[in-house]
């Protein structure tokens, strides 16, 4: 018999003292192509990482293939690019499928990319009901905050659906969905908004699976237990415990409730973790390494509210995406939480707290609220269309950089403590930044012309047509993907295929009617310029904010459009995704008396080339300038100057209306004063 | 550089606009736009030059009216592709004006996002435009701008969030107004019986796919049909939605098919019109008075000068004059600076304009 047990003991089921396995490590990656993608993810597993992440690249995540014109210049740069079934070969060439945990980041695609997988099993001889991993698959999320949707919100809610359908007689061990509040919080969502809005997202897709009866009474409560959450930990770090405890409470509370699952097993709350990156600066980048540390504290340090698996970003988060050392520095942060300390050792540390269980009630208690407002609403579906959840979001991250701009926050470094010294880090070779290959897309583009060659186009033409015909039939839509997949249809395909029943969709920008609260004593000044401009124009200086190409970053294109109607501009911003030729056309039409550009995802030299060629072509290249911010890199900057570029802004330019000084300055200078007579004019002639 | 310049070079922009380059008619819509004083008489000539070219299209103005959020956009972007497909191979423009912000003044024009044009479509012009604290309704710069739009398109279409006093100005700007309302819209079916009912010329029933389109659609109807005046016909009223494209051949096509009256009725009204509210924002009932005392009227005072623009310059020139024989006071008047449009005459033109 062991000694009798201790609270500060956990047992196994002999009774004996033991400790707890580690959440799963997992490291988010890929990038330049299918080769390289695949010589990283070998590395990373023999440095002890246990489960696969994998990042795509945006035409995959928006269905183009590389040689769309919207998809050329964002080819292999912040994930990997997948067309065909052939890229799949190579990308997991010499991984074992049936021993790997596979997480992918896919959403608007995501059946596409489960079909790509399952017909890779079948042809290598894998038995599919083996497989493992998850899909991420929120669309909500992606309307909200992310960017990379395909089709109207029916469409997308029908085949998430389905491919829980699917899963449960298929793949019993795939998570079809990965219900995310992880990039809400990036977006600006405060706890108890990440909290309900996830929630919600979850009860929608739940609420739809019962009302679709296609899966048996009997086997709710499996499909209960397959939805798992992608959530995120910010520097809060006592709160963000607080927000876990609260989310594994009420998906208890709601599953129970609401679609009365009665084994606790399959209540339990799964979730993995990607900590916090819009808190991580590029002023004194080092101090991120501090942040990650305490962020990854929040979702391990107690046992009930502790992650599955845990993935961190790097110190050089806002800089570029990481060099492979960058992502071993992080790993190595999970490795010593995990085992040089004690961590896993105790059961809940936090238990029978009075602090953490009032503030845990605070946070249940207004995200129910948020509930059953959205659920009022008519649930996540309408509170999408409507713009509600978007403009809540955009409010939400308005009143963040407004305490920031105030003070009110203290962010190290960028609002206190702003000296330092030179970084070490920084003055590597490289500068501390990983740069894509730009030659490498060509490989990208090869290996799609000999897919599309060595195919059957009469496969190919009847596979697309059964799955047209599913899609309008109201079929499962899995098998055809499927049939497609063995018939090397490609991404773009695919997508053109359900474009053509689904038609496209684009989602509310939620910036109408919003507001900062900025010093009133800086602002002043510059609504006097506003106006003093305004008479010199003989109209209201009119800016287009525009977010050219795939990506989905809309968090600074927002702020700026606000920041600008607020001192008095007239905005025009269209949202995320638009052609360079969208941006060109509209500026032209609109009269923009300024083009600015916010560019994250990278591509910021091809993306200027074009614009700028379409400003010469229309007649306005001189006279609309054009600034940008996002992304920058330094050494970028004289080439984009070069290309016409008047200003440029970084993460480091967080003071907004130092950036408009600088707007205003451009303009000014640009306009002259209007002559009031006529002397005057001739004058000025 | 000069950016804006603040001389426009009008030849060379109206030759490209001929040719439907987009950023020379961008520019006159600027023109149109422009507050300077200066930019009277550029407008003068500009019109002048349209008038008399063979080419002038004279557009029909097309007005649609609702609620913030009644599809209007959304509608508008799906009648488009079926309007440009009309065998009269139609040049169309469409002006969409959004609220300022009334502390602010600034404005988020946000009706190009439901509108994804075909790039490069050369028939097709979007511009958007900010009420000017106007909330919601018609600036003076929405009819400063038709006039220009007038001669270079076949159709304009204006879009305008309604909220009571909107849908009359909108009344003033289009030839043909459809206010949209959606299902469920108790509100605004009382809002018709209240009297908005003379304002549209149609009501289309916009989002009919959803649940409760049915039960409005016969309430509108019935409606409607109580409040005719006898012997007259309903109003005609359509249901259309997006998703299930129900009735957007059927609106197109009478949008398509409509005349407008002819101009000297039509753009006569309008001037007359905007030149009394032109009066009012600018010297409030004061102005009104110093017409009477001249024993005038708006209209009749608008008739006795050449353009809109020379009355406009010659009110200016007397007001102040009047104003201080007739001791009125600044405080007054709506003015509370002095008047924008200073010099007695227009200035007279440089030879030259710089390129
Ligand atoms: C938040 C965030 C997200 C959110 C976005 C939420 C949203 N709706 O915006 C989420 C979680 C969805 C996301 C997703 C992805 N992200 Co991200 N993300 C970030 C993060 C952490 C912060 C960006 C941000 O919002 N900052 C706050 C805003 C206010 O700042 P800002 O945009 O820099 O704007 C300021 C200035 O730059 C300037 N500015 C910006 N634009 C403009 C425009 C004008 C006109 C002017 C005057 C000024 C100006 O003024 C602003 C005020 O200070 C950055 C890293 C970082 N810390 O910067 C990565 C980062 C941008 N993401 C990255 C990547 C790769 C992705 C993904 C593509 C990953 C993947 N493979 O799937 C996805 C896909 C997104 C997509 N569809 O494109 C990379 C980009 C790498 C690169 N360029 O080489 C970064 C740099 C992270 C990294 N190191 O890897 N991301
Ligand atoms: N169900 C349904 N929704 C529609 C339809 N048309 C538009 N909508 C939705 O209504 C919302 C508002 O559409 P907009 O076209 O922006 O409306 P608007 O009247 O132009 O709005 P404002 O310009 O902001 O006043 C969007 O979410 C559209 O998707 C339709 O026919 N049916
Ligand atoms: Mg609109």
């Amino acid at each position: 018999m062991p000694s009798s047990p201790s609270a500060h003991q956990i047992l196994d089921r002999n009774g004996s003292p033991t400790s707890d396995r580690p959440w799963i490590f997992r490291t988010y990656a890929g990038h330049t192509n299918v080769h390289a993608s695949n010589q990283l993810y070998k590395q990373n597993m023999e440095a002890g990482q246990t489960g696969l992440s994998i990042a795509f690249d945006l035409p995959t995540q928006c269905g183009y293939d590389a040689d769309h014109p919207l998809a050329k210049s964002e080819v292999g740069k912040v994930g990997v690019p997948i067309h065909s079934l052939d890229d799949m070969h190579t990308l997991f060439d010499a991984i074992p499928l049936e021993q790997t945990n596979t997480s992918m980041t896919i959403n608007g695609t995501s059946m596409w990319l489960l079909a790509l997988y399952i017909a890779l099993a079948q042809e290598r001889g894998v038995s599919v009901s083996s497989l493992r991993g998850t899909t991420q698959n929120d669309i909500v999320k992606e309307y909200l905050a992310r960017g990379t949707y395909l089709f109207p919100p029916d469409a997308h809610f029908r085949i998430i659906a389905e491919m829980y359908e699917y899963c449960l007689l298929h793949l019993p061990q795939w998570n079809a969905a990965n219900i995310c509040s992880y990039h809400l919080q990036e977006a600006g969502a405060t706890p108890a908004q990440e909290v309900a809005f996830a929630l919600s997202t979850a009860i929608g897709v739940l609420d739809l699976l019962r009302q679709r009866r296609q899966i048996p009474e009997n086997d709710f409560g499996q499909v209960v237990e397959r939805i798992s959450f992608f959530v995120n930990s910010g520097i809060r770090f006592v709160e963000e415990i607080c927000k876990m405890r609260a989310f594994a409470e009420l998906w208890d509370e709601i599953t129970l409730s609401r679609y009365h699952v009665q084994d606790p097993q399959h209540r339990r709350f799964r979730y993995g973790v990607q900590v916090n990156s819009l808190g991580l600066t590029e002023q004194q980048p080092e101090n991120n390494a501090w942040r990650i540390l305490i962020e990854a504290l929040g979702v391990t340090l107690s046992r009930k509210a502790r992650c599955r698996a845990l993935q961190l970003p790097a110190w050089n988060e806002a800089l570029s995406l990481p060099r492979p050392w960058d992502q071993q520095w992080s790993l190595r942060l999970q490795q010593i939480l995990a085992y040089e300390t004690d961590l896993l050792e105790y059961p809940d540390i936090f238990d029978g707290s009075p602090v953490i269980q009032s503030k845990t009630d605070a946070i249940k208690a207004e995200a129910q609220k948020e509930i059953e407002q959205i659920l009022g609403i008519g649930g996540v579906h309408a509170a999408i269309q409507s713009g509600y959840m978007k403009s809540a979001l955009v409010r939400s991250m308005a009143a963040r950089i407004s305490r920031i701009q105030r003070g009110e926050q203290i962010v190290v470094g960028v609002n206190r403590w702003t000296e330092t010294l030179p970084s070490p880090l920084m003055s590597d070779q490289d500068s501390g930044l990983f740069r894509v290959d730009p030659l490498a897309a060509n490989e990208t583009l090869a290996l799609l012309k000999q897919t599309r060659l060595q195919r059957s186009p009469e496969k190919v033409q009847s596979a697309l047509r059964s799955l047209q015909e599913a899609a309008r039939n109201g079929q499962n839509m899995m098998p055809a993907s499927i049939q497609c997949a063995l018939a090397r249809v490609t991404t773009g395909e695919w997508a053109d295929a359900l474009r053509g029943v689904f038609g496209e969709y684009r989602a509310a920008t939620g910036i109408e009617g919003q507001t900062l609260s900025l010093e009133e004593d800086r602002r002043r000044p510059l609504q006097d310029r506003v106006h003093a401009l305004t008479e010199r124009l003989g109209h209201r200086p009119r800016m287009l904010v525009g977010k050219p190409g795939l990506d989905g970053h809309s968090n600074g294109a927002e702020i700026i459009a606000v920041t600008a109607r607020h001192l008095g501009f007239d905005v025009i911003y269209a949202g995320i995704r638009l052609s360079p030729d969208d941006i060109v056309q509209s500026a032209i039409e609109e009269s923009a008396d300024i083009i600015g550009l916010s560019i994250l995802s990278g591509s910021h030299i091809e993306i200027t080339q074009q614009i700028m060629e379409g400003l010469r072509d229309a007649g306005a290249a001189d006279a609309i300038p054009v600034v940008m911010g996002g992304i920058l890199p330094q050494q970028d900057h004289p080439i984009l100057r070069s290309l016409g570029v008047r200003a440029l802004f970084t993460p480091a330019d967080g003071d907004l209306l130092a950036i408009f000084d600088t707007i205003l300055h451009l303009l000014e200078a640009s306009s002259p004063e209007p002559p009031t007579t006529h002397a005057d004019r001739t004058e000025q002639e | 550089m000069h950016t804006h310049p603040s001389t426009y070079d009008t030849e060379r922009l109206i030759q490209g606009a001929w040719q439907h380059d987009k950023w020379s008619i961008a520019r006159l819509i600027s023109l149109f736009e422009d507050t300077r004083p200066h930019a009277a008489q550029y407008r003068h000539d500009v019109l002048s030059a349209l008038q008399t070219n063979t080419q002038a299209r004279c557009a029909a103005f097309i007005g649609l009216t609702g609620t913030p959020g009644a599809g209007k956009s959304s509608l508008i972007a799906a009648l488009l592709p079926r309007l440009l497909a009309h065998p009269s191979h139609l040049h169309i423009a469409v002006l969409a004006i959004d609220p300022s912000s009334p502390l602010t003044g600034g404005a988020v024009l946000g009706d190009r996002i439901r509108v994804r044009l075909p790039s490069k479509e050369k028939r097709c012009f979007f511009r958007s435009q900010s009420s000017d604290q106007d909330l919601g309704g018609l600036s003076r710069k929405t009819f400063q701008v038709c006039r220009l739009l007038y001669w270079l398109f076949d159709l304009v279409l204006i879009e305008t969030v309604g909220i009571g006093q909107s849908e009359v100005s909108i009344r003033h700007a289009a030839d043909r107004v459809y206010l949209l309302l959606s299902p469920l819209a108790g509100d605004e079916i009382q809002f018709i019986k209240a009297g908005i009912m003379e304002i549209p010329d149609a009501f289309v029933l916009h989002k009919a796919d959803a649940p409760a389109a049915n039960a409005t659609y016969h309430t509108l109807q019935a409606t409607l049909g109580l409040l005719r005046p006898p012997q007259a016909p309903s109003p005609a009223l359509y249901r259309t939605s997006i998703h299930t494209q129900e009735g957007l051949d059927a609106l197109a096509a009478e949008i398509t098919a409509y005349r407008p009256p002819p101009l000297h009725a039509s753009m006569h009204q309008r001037e007359a019109y905007a030149f009394q509210r032109w009066l009012l924002d600018e010297y409030g009932q004061q102005a009104l008075r110093c017409l009477s005392a001249q024993q005038t009227n708006p209209t009749a005072y608008l008739r006795t000068q050449p353009s809109f623009e020379h009355a406009q310059l010659a009110f200016d020139a007397q007001f102040w004059s009047w104003a201080a024989s007739s001791c009125v006071s600044h405080n007054d008047t709506n003015a509370s600076h002095t008047p924008t449009h200073p010099s007695a005459s227009l200035p007279p033109r440089t030879s030259e304009p710089p390129r």
